[in-house]
């Protein structure tokens, strides 16, 4: 159970990578382009494409990894009942937002799929098919706080905390 | 409902889900729907969608996980290190001797990072050890490192500059450009400040090892430095000479950062896997803070806040002095509970107007923002270079606070210069043909 789960957090990690590996490469492949005159089509569009991609699949990593940064100066002072009980608060209101998050993004895609918005750019694209992995990005991110949330209830502490006290590299 | 009363409930609103310690970037997504909710706005779900898949595919915030992952490889790498090595027989004639180096360092890596937390836990890990065992008095080692430090927000590439220009629509090119010789000079006041310091207090530095060292030796050593130089000129000159965009020369230095680990035998796959791990962590947090402060920035200006903000502040007839000592104020004080990037995004989309009417530069501004930010982060009880060098001492981050107290008048006499004499800023820029 625990290993398929990290698997998925894990997987949520590397899918956001790889983007930013492709996002590297279509980078250097317009830069010889230039050189040996030939254009590579529509590399803006698709290194946005990837870019958002990146940000959105690897939302559900960053999360269980305590990558994303709030203010845990009060709920750190809290004394450890009232700590748990404000944790699951705003883990609750975290499941609300991220919901929303979700179901808004599904429907971005319905309708560009419905309506068959194309890109401007040189190749037309689908627009529905890079919004896919915003969608798929945010209903990861809506199960990991899920999964942190009922953990909560079941008396556990969630994943993040044992993070969030680590040196942070990359705040600023 | 009135408008006054509308953004102070929503002001309020924001300051008790930050507090309560909800995520910030949720934070900026809750205030945003509330807002949008009480101004009986009836397609908040669409605006959000639309606005998201906007922020997420802009074209120049492809720069950000590029430099974020090119800090992440080089901070696996010796370079750190090679630093230390190159740059000490230099530096052994100054008063303060090894202290020079800790600043220095942390300038030429701020060249290749975009971080200060980054920057300062690359060369403090080296460097302290280092100045402890010779017998510095620790408590300027810390203070150097972490003044210094934060010159990884400042010195290009920056990633909160990066966050600034596609927030403010400024070029980054120019943003960049612009911050170089500010750094340079803070950099110069932080090795002025440590020459007469040493002078003053001969006993809290190690005596004796007067030997001197020959050319030849301090030559060999520089040839250590050879490889970061290469990168920091490649990425820099390419931007500043109008051959590539910023994204372009992110993307090339990513590629130089890979082919200097590999020569230097420092990647492996499992280092390679870490630094892509890291780079997604960071790029990903501060990915759903910009979107969800696009979000936040489409819903106040549907609510028109920041239009009546700036009247309002038009009609206090403000000089420019006053205006940028009260947002100094406002910002230090932000900075003081939330980080960097979570300041800028947050105030910009209220703050530019105000700027915009009182006819500052915008890239003056961002330049002027970034120092302020600077400041925070060596400021208690939120600040995140206290933070890094905390966990790399042990040391409680009190201690380190006053140790970097000199180093936060430096910062705030760069930017009074900087108020003085604009052209600091200003100059480069002007002199770029493209970009």
């Amino acid at each position: 159970m625990n290993s398929i789960r990290e698997c998925f957090y894990l997987s949520s990690g590397y899918g956001a990578g790889i983007c930013i590996i492709l996002i590297m490469l279509i980078i250097l492949a317009q830069i010889v382009g230039r050189m040996l005159g030939f254009i590579v089509p529509s590399a803006e569009d698709f290194s946005g494409y990837c870019l958002a991609a990146a940000t959105f699949l690897g939302l559900a990593y960053t999360f269980r990894t305590g990558g994303h940064i709030r203010v845990t100066l009060l709920i750190h002072r809290l004394p450890e009942k009232a700590a748990r009980v404000a944790e699951a608060l705003v883990l609750l209101l975290a499941l609300g937002l991220t919901s929303f998050m979700s179901f808004y993004s599904i429907h971005l895609i319905w309708e560009s799929y419905v309506f068959n918005d194309v890109s401007y750019g040189y190749i037309p694209i689908p627009l529905w098919i890079p919004q896919i992995p915003l969608g798929v990005g945010c209903v990861a991110l809506n199960i990991a706080v899920l999964d942190d949330f009922i953990g909560m209830l079941r008396g556990r502490d969630p994943s993040y905390l044992a993070h969030e006290d680590e040196l942070k590299l990359e705040e600023s | 409902m009135e408008i006054t009363a509308l953004s102070i409930i929503l002001a309020l609103f924001m300051l008790i889900v930050l507090a309560a310690g909800l995520w910030v970037s949720l934070s900026l997504l809750a205030v945003a729907i509330f807002g949008l909710y009480l101004s009986g706005n009836d397609q908040i779900g669409l605006l959000f969608a639309t606005s998201s898949w906007g922020a997420s595919t802009a074209w120049s915030l492809t720069a950000l996980p590029m430099f974020i992952w090119m800090g992440e490889i080089l901070f696996r790498t010796r370079l750190s290190e090679d630093l230390f090595k190159g740059l000490s027989p230099w530096l052994s004639k100054l008063p303060g001797k090894l202290l020079h180096v800790n600043i220095l360092s942390c300038g030429i890596f701020a060249a290749v990072s975009g971080s200060s937390a980054a920057t300062a836990a690359t060369i403090g890990r080296m460097t302290l050890p280092e100045l402890k065992a010779q017998g510095y008095s620790e408590r300027m080692a810390v203070g150097t490192l972490a003044g210094s430090g934060t010159l990884g927000l400042l010195i290009p590439p920056s990633i909160i500059l990066i966050v600034y220009g596609v927030a403010a629509e400024v070029s980054i090119a120019r943003l960049f450009i612009a911050g170089a010789l500010p750094g340079l000079m803070l950099v110069i006041l932080f090795m002025g400040y440590t020459a007469v310091w040493a002078s003053f207090n001969r006993d809290e530095l190690p005596r004796g090892d007067e030997r001197s060292i020959s050319l030849t030796e301090k030559i060999v050593a520089l040839r250590k430095l050879l490889p970061i130089v290469g990168l920091i000129l490649f990425v820099l000159g390419s931007i500043y000479g109008g051959f590539t965009t910023p994204t372009e020369a992110a993307a090339l230095g990513v590629f130089g950062a890979l082919v200097l680990a590999l020569l230097t035998g420092t990647l492996s796959i499992e280092s390679f896997k870490q630094s892509l791990l890291g780079a997604v962590r960071s790029s990903c947090m501060i990915g759903l803070i910009l979107v969800a402060a696009h979000f936040l920035t489409l819903a106040m200006g549907f609510l028109g806040i920041p239009r009546e903000l700036a009247q309002w502040i038009g009609g206090l007839s403000l000089n420019t002095f006053e205006l940028l000592l009260y947002l100094t104020v406002l910002f230090v004080i932000l900075g003081c509970f939330l980080d960097g990037i979570s300041v800028v995004v947050l105030t910009v989309a209220v703050v530019l107007p105000l700027i915009q009417q009182a006819n500052i530069d915008l890239i003056w501004f961002g330049i002027y923002i970034v120092l302020v930010v600077e400041l925070s982060q060596i400021t208690p009880p939120v600040g995140f270079n206290l933070f890094v060098i905390q966990a790399l001492t042990g040391k409680d981050i009190l201690y380190v606070a006053r140790a970097a107290l000199p180093f936060f008048m430096l910062i705030l006499a760069a930017i009074l210069l900087i108020s003085w004499f604009p052209q600091i800023v200003t100059y480069l820029p002007q002199t770029m043909t493209r970009g």
